[in-house]
């Protein structure tokens, strides 16, 4: 083997290795300076905040909307993060920042170099790691003053209601119907606001959900996701962003809204009488973001809850029981999509099958069609082929 | 996406978002009105077939930026939503849910 190569290699281990373990060492001193010992006030403080803390938290504590209340309310309160993707990044690292008690991370996937571009805590020497390890490693080099809780697991039926229970509210950030009816059903069943966002290519959507959260049946609760989108879309519309695309600032934008509507929620107080500030709106407003249009921002006035819904309503037959019963298949419910299989076995070559075609055949040229997009044409393609992308013609047999 | 353009007399614009815009191949089209909201998915299947199935089943309709019931989908909560009728000017969106994030 070429040495320099060898060496390359062993340093890349080594680094690696020591990585892990200065990981570690931070996460034990992390530990030890939040543990309860170093709570006890200095003698003669009589301030509610910590010395630190005034210093940290200044610049957000002259603000009349949130001041010395709003910032106590924040440190006492638990937020869960469901997803630590492109909006789950952003959204924990301004909520982090801002001082809430205690953060959960909620994420069962691995950083991968495709994450980089959009998912802003991790970084090129994490690839590999726990999403929510990473995630967590990254807010906590903001503010080691949070609790962090990381659950290493995607949010399933069964899990649901111990994962949630514990926290005051919670924030979509994933990426799929399934998870989405499922984060809104469990908010439902254990009364927390949600706040939900999501994006793809240029557009971006977000909506504060059960706010206030109320008892299944009662009129003074805000909406659930059911009573937004009832019916999930076929499942072979459903594009994710390693399908189609997405532009780093455009869910960045939309997860540090979810921060911003997660930090106001708190500060006001959940399901708490608050004092100045008028009781929420039962009709919330969708926020519509589209990076291209000339009106990138618009928000559409929602209703109350569905009378009908299959969630929240009063006829609602959801309950934490049935849900962790797996009586209610989500997979199911938004719809399995089957492979497209139009062609037979033998009626299918490879790339490399047709290159040695193409090499060997001597007289008549055969003609090459790549129907991919023409993104994907032009990031690779094989020498001679002629590119119609398939939605052209599919559009074009629509269109009357 | 540039700005879209006031409808025409005795017209109405539809704008497409998302996954809507994606299937059309369009940011809005351009409808006679008026038109009671219940036809308005039989007069964009004709403009777009497959368009009720794919996308207008699960999305979203605002008017003016407020959120309506489509009768001939929603039958259960339509009674009292029947009589809305787009009017000429006004500026109906269709909403699918985007999941990704």
């Amino acid at each position: 083997m070429d040495p320099v190569a060898d060496q390359i290699e062993r340093l890349k281990a080594q680094i690696v290795k020591t990585e892990v373990e200065l990981q570690q060492l931070k996460t034990q001193l992390a530990e030890l300076e939040a543990s309860p010992s170093e709570e006890v006030a200095p003698q003669g403080w009589r301030w509610p905040l910590k010395e630190e803390e005034y210093a940290r938290y200044g610049r957000q504590l002259i603000l009349p909307s949130v001041g010395i209340k709003g910032q106590l309310r924040l440190k006492s309160a638990a937020v869960l993060v469901v997803g630590a993707g492109g909006l789950g990044c952003p959204a924990a690292a301004y909520l982090a920042g801002a001082g809430v008690g205690t953060l959960g991370v909620v994420d069962g996937d691995t950083v991968e170099v495709s994450n980089l571009h959009r998912q802003i805590a991790h970084s090129a020497a994490r690839v590999g790691m726990k999403k929510v390890d990473s995630l967590i490693e990254y807010c906590r080099g903001l503010n080691p003053e949070v609790k962090y809780v990381g659950y290493n697991e995607h949010l399933t039926p069964q899990n649901a209601e111990d994962v949630v229970n514990a926290y005051d509210v919670v924030l979509d950030c994933t990426d799929h119907p399934t998870s989405r009816y499922l984060i809104s059903d469990i908010c439902v069943l254990l009364g927390k606001p949600l706040v939900s966002a999501s994006a793809l290519r240029t557009d971006g959507q977000m909506i504060v959900l059960n706010n206030p959260p109320a008892p299944q049946g009662s009129a003074d609760g805000g909406p659930c996701y059911r009573c937004v989108f009832p019916k999930p879309p076929p499942a072979d519309s459903v594009v994710s962003c390693g399908e189609g695309g997405i532009l780093g600032p455009v869910v960045g934008v939309m997860g540090v809204l979810q921060a911003l509507e997660t930090i106001k929620l708190i500060v006001a107080g959940i399901g708490k009488e608050n004092d100045q500030v008028p009781k929420e709106p039962l009709t919330p407003s969708l926020l519509l973001f589209s990076a291209t249009s000339s009106t990138p921002f618009r928000s559409i006035r929602m209703r109350s809850r569905r009378l009908n819904c299959f969630a929240c309503a009063a006829s609602s037959t959801l309950t934490l029981k049935y849900l962790k019963a797996g009586s209610l298949d989500y997979v199911q419910f938004c719809g399995v999509i089957s492979p497209v299989n139009v062609l037979h076995p033998e009626e299918r070559i490879s790339a490399t099958q047709y290159k040695s075609i193409v090499a060997s055949s001597t007289e008549e040229r055969s003609l090459l069609l790549d129907v991919r997009e023409k993104e994907h044409f032009n990031i690779a393609n094989i020498p001679g082929a002629v590119n119609i992308p398939f939605s052209t013609f599919q559009s074009k047999s629509r269109t009357r | 996406m540039g700005a879209i353009p006031k409808p025409p007399k005795g017209h109405f614009n539809v704008l497409y978002f998302a996954s809507a815009s994606s299937f059309t191949s369009k940011e809005y089209d351009v409808l006679p009105a008026p038109l009671p909201i219940g036809k308005l998915f039989d007069a964009l299947e004709e403009r777009h077939s497959d368009i009720k199935e794919k996308i207008l089943s699960s999305c979203l309709v605002t008017v003016n930026l407020d959120y309506v019931d489509v009768p001939n989908r929603d039958s259960e909560d339509a009674s009292s939503e029947s009589g809305v009728v787009i009017r000429e000017g006004d500026e109906v969106a269709i909403i699918p849910p985007v999941s990704s994030g």
